[in-house]
């Protein structure tokens, strides 16, 4: 009976559990997680935050789930290292795990912002329900809060701040939200959004220090330039630190991540790695890539599940994600690898209608859409297909994209 | 017949301003590509869909610009 391993009950390693479950009906399986509950749904722990969402939909599995499956279910329990060559996990109390596959999904932590005081009471991280909870809690007691990290998920700081009538300062370090993927006409947008909200962005800032009161209660963010500005609480989210250091002293191939193949393998026999923690082989892309939406770390611990259950490179991990932003009145969806690529082609259509598709060597590999949401399909299946459209992308600009207008792929 | 009852029942979104604890609530970055299309072409026309809604329960909330409550009626 082959014994499977998975640490990390998020969502790819919960997804890993119940394909295993499907394929391999007389394994025994182990989820190890040091987080103090089952599997919730990430996604929407920023709905609960802005007061929107009741806890209770945000539960995805109780502990019966994992019962009904015969899936051995460890909560609070913290692995110190794994062992490879015996092939064991070894937890900070108890008895040794052994393994015969091993699935590592650990995900990440939010990295604090390395300044004086970024550890005070009232300055918050988003990533857990328990964050969440907490988040919330301090934006409906506060008037005034500083939000700081000019991307995908310090965004979500500002939607609370909204939602809860919290007057915002958003501090960004350049002269826009999310500069890598936007342009000024793109940024606009989106700051006019958090502007509606009541959240004021502040180019070219940051935070040089936090000021404390005399309880350690965050009162106030002073910026590079010495602009002080006082706040109940803070939000940042300057980025994922990857929850590596139990493996540090494995010969586990790592770059910022866990190196895996397109088989979710890592350079170790009979480990393998899924979801936020990966540096994946992206076929679509033809190099290493990494990706933190759901949809890829579920896909992401499918893949890994089918091939540990086959004992084989059974199949391969392809997939265009997607990432959304809901938080006002027009829609924002990030799909592929808009960062990525060697040029791009953009277009504004209205004050909250923007639209930048990103090619590498003449194919889509990713983009942003704003406003409107109704070409996400087609440019996926784009992707999918590998087709060379740059030298198209005035056609992939028009309002309203025909796929039948494309040159046919057979004729490039 | 199963057939004729999917038929006779139309499925709409209707916007919703509170979610009920019993609810099942989805993120549209968690809908498989089929529904998301769906969803963003319902939402987009206005209109009764003319096709099945592939992948969504009856009484589902999807939480996009606001909440969705996908209704069977």
């Amino acid at each position: 009976m082959t014994e499977y391993v998975i640490i990390g009950d998020g969502i790819s390693g919960s997804s890993a559990a119940e394909t295993l479950r499907e394929e391999d009906p007389d394994a025994n399986i182990t989820i190890i997680t040091d987080e103090g509950e089952p599997l919730y749904n990430r996604i929407l722990i920023k709905e609960h935050a802005k007061g929107k969402l009741p806890e209770a939909p945000i539960s995805i599995h109780d502990e019966d789930w994992y019962a009904e499956r015969e899936i051995e279910l460890s909560l609070n329990t913290h692995v110190t290292t794994i062992d490879s060559e015996e092939k064991i996990v070894r937890i900070h109390e108890g008895e040794d795990i052994p393994y015969d596959k091993l699935l590592i999904a650990t995900g990440g932590t939010p990295t604090q912002l390395p300044v004086p005081n970024s550890d005070a009471e009232g300055i918050h991280h988003f990533w857990t329900f328990q964050d969440a909870r907490a988040i919330r809690e301090s934006a409906e007691a506060a008037d005034d809060a500083v939000v700081v990290g000019a991307g995908l998920l310090g965004i979500d700081f500002a939607a609370v701040c909204g939602a809860q009538g919290v007057e915002g300062k958003y501090l960004m370090r350049g002269d826009r939200w999310w500069r890598y993927a936007l342009s000024a006409d793109g940024a606009e947008i989106m700051h006019n959004g958090m502007r509606d909200v009541g959240v004021e962005p502040v180019f070219d800032s940051g935070v040089d220090h936090f000021e404390t009161d005399d309880d350690g209660q965050v009162a106030a963010a002073v910026d590079p330039n010495g602009e002080r500005y006082e706040c109940d609480f803070a939000g940042v989210a300057i980025g994922l630190t990857f929850n590596t250091e139990f493996l540090y002293g494995t010969d586990l191939e790592m770059e910022n991540g866990i190196v895996v193949d397109e088989y979710m393998e890592t350079n170790l026999e009979d480990v393998y790695a899924a979801g936020d923690i990966t540096r994946f082989y992206d076929v679509l892309l033809g190099e290493q890539a990494q990706n933190g939406s759901w949809g890829s770390a579920k896909e992401q611990g499918r893949v890994a599940a089918t091939n540990m259950a086959a004992d084989a490179q059974s199949e391969e991990f392809q997939w265009v994600s997607s990432y959304s932003i809901t938080h006002f009145d027009f829609p924002f969806l990030s799909f592929g690898h808009p960062t990525l690529g060697d040029e791009h082609a953009e277009r504004r259509y209205s004050d909250t209608e923007w639209r930048r598709v990103a090619f590498k060597d003449g194919k889509i590999v990713g983009g942003v859409l704003i406003g409107d949401l109704s070409p996400q399909s087609t440019f996926k299946k784009l992707m999918r297909q590998q087709r060379d459209v740059a030298d198209q992308a005035e056609l992939l600009l028009e309002q309203s994209v025909d796929m039948d207008k494309l040159a046919p792929a057979q004729e490039q | 017949m199963a057939t004729s009852e999917t038929i006779d029942r139309s499925p709409t979104l209707r916007r919703v301003e509170s979610v009920p604890p019993d609810a099942t609530v989805r993120h549209i970055d968690q809908l498989e590509e089929p529904t998301l299309a769906w969803f963003l072409e319902t939402l987009e026309s206005g209109a009764t869909p003319t096709v099945d809604a592939p992948g969504l329960e009856d009484g589902e909330i999807i939480v996009f610009t606001a909440c969705y409550r996908f209704e069977l009626s």
